[in-house]
Order: C-alpha cells, then sequence, then structure tokens
C-alpha cells in the first residue's frame, strides 16, 4: 500500500482576476521509505506541489491521500524543509530542533533525549547553543534537517534544499542524507532542478512539464548501487540518458526504467 | 586590544571636549558679549551643581519622567492596538493609512491649541500631546513589523504545529522584534521632544518648565544648564538603553 498517493486534477491561482493554472493532472504515488525526485523548471509549481502535500495549501481540485487519509492541513507527519532553511534566528540550534517537540508538550527528559540523538546524527553535537547566523550553509541545512526529523513525521517534503549551497558542501550534504535516510528508512520527497542531484539522491524521478498547467512529464526508475556519489561513472551515464530522453521529445518514454 | 582601543576612543573625546570648553571661555574672556548673554563654562556648571544641589533638577527630572510615563505607556498600548487592528481589517488599513502617516508626521506644536481647549492648562493637556506625538509612529512601526515577518518563519511554524496564539507568540512576535524595537526608539524620541514642547505651555513644573524658568529670570545660565541635563537624558535613553537592547538583538538575530 503506498504511503502517499497524489491525484492533482488541477491548481490554480487567482493572480489579478485572472486564473492561473499551475499544476494540471498531476498523479503518483509513492511507498513508504521511497526516496523520491521531483525535477522541473523553476516556476513550474514543484513548491506549490509540496505545500499541498504538506497541507499549508487546500485549494486545488483533486486529492491527496496520506495512508489513505485525505490531508485536511498541515501536520508534523509530512515536514518541510525548503531551500530559504526557515530556521529561527532568535532560536539557539538546540532549541531549533526542539521547537516542535515542546510544542507537543513531551517530557522534559525525552526532549532533551532527541534533540542530542539528531545533532549526533548531523554532526553539530558542538554547535548546539550557536545562533544560526553563525552556521554556515551546509550547518544550517544539517540545523534544518535534524529540527525536521525530531518529530518524527512519516514523510520529509525536501524544497530545494541545497541548491543554495557551494558544490562542496552540498556532496558532503548527498552523502550525510543517503546515509541518514539509511538510518531512519523515512520516506522523502526531493526537489531539486539539478538532473545530476536527482540522479544521486532518488529511487525514481518524477519530471515535471513547464507551466503554466505543469503535468507529469517522466518517471525514471533508477537503480544504482548506494551511496552513489555525484561525480561517479554510473551517475553520470543515467543524467546523459535521461537528457537525452528529455531533449529528444519524451512522452513516450514514458515510464522508462534505466538500469545500470 | 580591544579595550585599549576603547580608552583611545574615550581619550580622543575627552580632548576634544576639552577643547570645545576652553573656545567657549576665549569666547566669554573675549567679552564681545555680556556675561548674562553668554555666561562662563565655569558659571554654568556651578548652576548645574546648584541645581542638582537643591533637587529642583531632580524634581523637574521625575515630574517629567511620569507623564513621559504615563503618556508613553498609553501610546504603546492603544498605538500597538490600533496597528494590529489594522493588519487585521485590510480595508481600514488602506482607508486610513493617509491619515495615520499625516497625523504621525504632524509636528507636536500642531497639537497645542487643541489640547489646551480640550483640557484647559492641566497636566493632561501635556500628556495628550506626547500620546499625540508618539502614538501614530507607534501603530505604523506595529504593523510594519508584522507585515514584514518573513512568510516563511510562519510556514515553518505552522508545520511544526503552531497554531492561532501559540504561532503568535512563539514564532511571529520574536519574528518582529528587531524591527519593533526600532519603532520602539523612534517614537520614544518622538515622545520626549513632545514633552518638552508640551511642559513649555504653562507653569507646568518638570524639565522643559525650568527651561521656560530660565528664560522668564533672564538667567542664561540656567537655561544652558538645564538643556545640557536634558541632553544628557536624551543621550542616555537613547544609545545606553535603545543603542545596547538594539545592538544585542542585533547580534543574536545576526543582522
Ligand atoms: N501564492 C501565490 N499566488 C499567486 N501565484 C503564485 C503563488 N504561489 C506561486 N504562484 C505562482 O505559481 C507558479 C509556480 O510557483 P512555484 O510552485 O513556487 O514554482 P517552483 O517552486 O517550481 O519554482 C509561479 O508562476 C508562481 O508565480
Ligand atoms: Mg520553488
Amino acid at each position: 500500500m503506498p504511503i502517499l498517493k497524489v491525484d492533482i486534477k488541477s491548481k490554480s491561482f487567482l493572480v489579478d482576476r485572472v486564473n492561473l493554472v499551475v499544476l494540471e493532472n498531476i498523479n503518483f504515488q509513492i511507498e513508504k521509505g521511497e526516496f523520491l525526485c521531483v525535477i522541473g523548471p523553476s516556476g513550474c509549481g514543484k513548491t506549490t506541489l509540496l505545500n499541498i502535500i504538506a497541507g499549508l495549501d487546500l485549494s486545488y481540485e483533486g486529492y491527496v491521500l496520506h495512508q489513505e487519509q485525505l490531508i485536511k492541513g498541515s501536520d508534523a507527519h509530512r515536514l518541510l524543509i525548503f531551500q530559504e532553511m526557515g530556521l529561527f534566528p532568535w532560536l539557539t540550534v538546540k532549541e531549533n530542533i526542539e521547537f516542535g517537540l515542546k510544542l507537543k508538550r513531551m517530557d522534559k527528559k525525552e526532549i532533551e533525549n532527541i534533540s542530542s540523538k539528531y545533532l549526533e546524527m548531523v554532526n553539530l553535537a558542538k554547535f548546539k547553543n550557536s545562533f544560526i547566523h553563525e552556521l554556515s550553509g551546509g550547518m544550517k541545512q544539517r540545523v534544518a534537517l535534524a529540527r525536521a526529523l525530531a518529530m518524527n513525521p512519516d514523510i520529509l517534503l525536501m524544497d530545494e534544499p541545497f541548491s543554495s549551497l557551494d558544490a562542496q558542501a552540498r556532496d558532503i550534504l548527498h552523502s550525510e542524507l543517503q546515509k541518514i535516510w539509511a538510518v531512519t528508512k523515512k520516506t522523502i520527497i526531493f526537489i531539486t532542478h539539478n538532473v545530476r542531484e536527482a540522479v544521486c539522491l532518488g529511487d525514481r524521478i518524477l519530471v515535471l512539464s513547464s507551466a503554466p498547467g505543469a503535468r507529469v512529464k517522466a518517471t525514471f526508475s533508477v537503480n544504482l548501487p548506494r551511496p552513489r556519489q555525484i561525480e561517479s561513472d554510473g551517475v553520470i551515464e543515467n543524467v546523459k540518458l535521461i537528457k537525452k530522453v528529455l531533449d529528444s521529445e519524451i512522452e513516450k518514454y514514458y515510464g522508462m526504467q534505466f538500469n545500470k | 586590544m580591544a579595550c585599549n582601543l576603547i580608552n583611545k576612543k574615550i581619550t580622543k573625546q575627552l580632548i576634544l571636549y576639552f577643547i570645545l570648553l576652553a573656545l567657549w571661555q576665549i569666547l566669554v574672556s573675549l567679552k564681545i558679549w555680556p556675561q548674562y548673554l553668554l555666561p562662563s563654562p565655569a558659571k554654568v556648571c556651578a548652576t548645574l551643581a546648584e541645581g542638582f544641589k537643591n533637587h529642583t533638577f531632580l524634581i523637574g527630572i521625575m515630574i517629567s519622567f511620569k507623564r513621559l510615563l504615563i503618556g508613553f505607556g498609553i501610546s504603546i498600548f492603544c498605538g500597538a492596538a490600533l496597528g494590529v487592528f489594522l493588519l487585521k481589517y485590510k480595508i481600514i488599513d488602506e482607508a486610513l493609512s493617509g491619515l495615520i502617516l499625516g497625523l504621525q508626521t504632524l509636528p507636536s506644536i500642531c497639537w497645542f491649541p487643541l489640547a489646551i481647549i480640550w483640557f484647559n492648562l492641566s497636566e493632561w493637556a501635556i500628556i495628550f500631546v506626547i500620546i499625540a506625538g508618539s502614538l501614530f509612529s507607534i501603530t505604523m512601526a506595529t504593523s510594519t513589523a508584522f507585515k514584514n515577518v518573513p512568510p516563511i518563519y510562519i510556514k515553518a511554524g505552522r508545520n511544526m504545529g503552531a497554531r492561532g496564539v501559540t504561532l503568535l507568540r512563539k514564532v511571529i512576535i520574536p519574528a518582529a522584534i528587531p524591527s519593533l524595537l526600532i519603532g520602539l526608539r523612534q517614537s520614544w524620541s518622538f515622545a520626549w521632544r513632545s514633552l518638552m514642547a508640551g511642559e513649555l505651555l504653562f507653569n507646568s513644573l518638570g524639565l522643559g518648565y525650568l527651561l521656560y524658568m530660565g528664560r522668564e529670570l533672564n538667567d542664561m545660565s540656567m537655561v544652558l544648564a538645564v538643556m545640557l541635563v536634558i541632553a544628557a537624558i536624551s543621550i542616555t535613553i537613547d544609545r545606553w538603553i535603545f543603542g545596547e537592547l538594539e545592538a544585542k538583538i542585533r547580534l543574536k538575530y545576526g543582522l
């Protein structure tokens, strides 16, 4: 049974009294523990799609089911990680990670245990009392990851989380994220506009067409062994194949499989 | 090292002030103007000391601060409430924002006639002028501070389960604090200036009135001494209270 079923007939925004259709017939499912990457040109509606899955945006036609339940609002079962972080600058690293746990009115001891566990997991134990602005971009994203994981969500929704990082920090986070995914067995939806990143991380890649009226243009499976590195031959080969398919009109390759 | 630098800066400032004092003394010694127009620094110092010794200055400061506390307190409370009200009702905000901006930029002297007609020459006339001078500034600051809270913080807070009052207390208000503080500092300076102007209205005691009394008595050293006291208070509160607080917040928020 898939953990998430997405069937969005259409999603539009009212801009200057004109109905702007952003998403159209977005239809896919995701299995528990799967790492799904979504790629698409900027402005095609990727963030909008994640907002809908998170439950922050409910004004669309169609449905999104989380474990067969219609999503009726935002809750900590599906947590967002943003490109622009969304960490709170008035709180320390540790307080950021504990923010959601405190809202749940958990036991103090338990909160402490959880936050130190995830601080360890993202290698930031030494920085637990730092303020956010004292950290590098890569460290901030690790705090965001720890803050999300601490809430023990079913699904992590990552919205171009590494796109503002330098290549080196991004490489490190690619390997850390794969490790964390292997340990926590979370379901992840990872948005990027970088095909290489998608191939490096995803079990499956969903390609959206450009706006307006973005649809799922193609899906690819990536069966490379893990952990993967972004400059490995396997990744580069798959990227070439995908790009070729995307460039040379596509629809007929829908659902094509790639095996190393 | 840093301590050394600060010491150097202070020494420089002291020297500069000393030169200014010397120039003043030279000007007085040249006897271009009579003493009652330009008293010597020593005379002003003596007046200053006398004013503190016989408690007139202290009483003046206390009376002024009591008015300020009441007036600025009311301004903060009502101004912030009005600001939040405007945030909630966008239509009213659009209709009133021009008027509020206009009222905010109105010099406080313009409120005098109205204050006197409504409250006569009473304590409340002065307090009213303080309120009128600072309330709209608080309103504007509140509404812009909350408007400018980055939506991503609200999105993140909601996603982690914060709703309603919790969202307001744990996310929206902390996010707005740096900009609220800047608004508070500016409104304070409006309130303080309005108070000084208001106290010149009539025999009201308070610091502004001491200035007025100096003029009535043709006592220039008294006028200058009171001006020094007022300037010292302005600097202390603006620089050492608001300035320090702002620096702390900026450091914490990484601004
Ligand atoms: N709140 C909104 N109101 C109006 N238009 C919006 C809103 N949010 C997004 N859009 C529009 O929807 C389109 C898709 O936006 P977005 O989902 O952010 O794209 P992406 O994340 O793929 O870059 C864009 O054209 C954007 O202008
Ligand atoms: Mg986006």
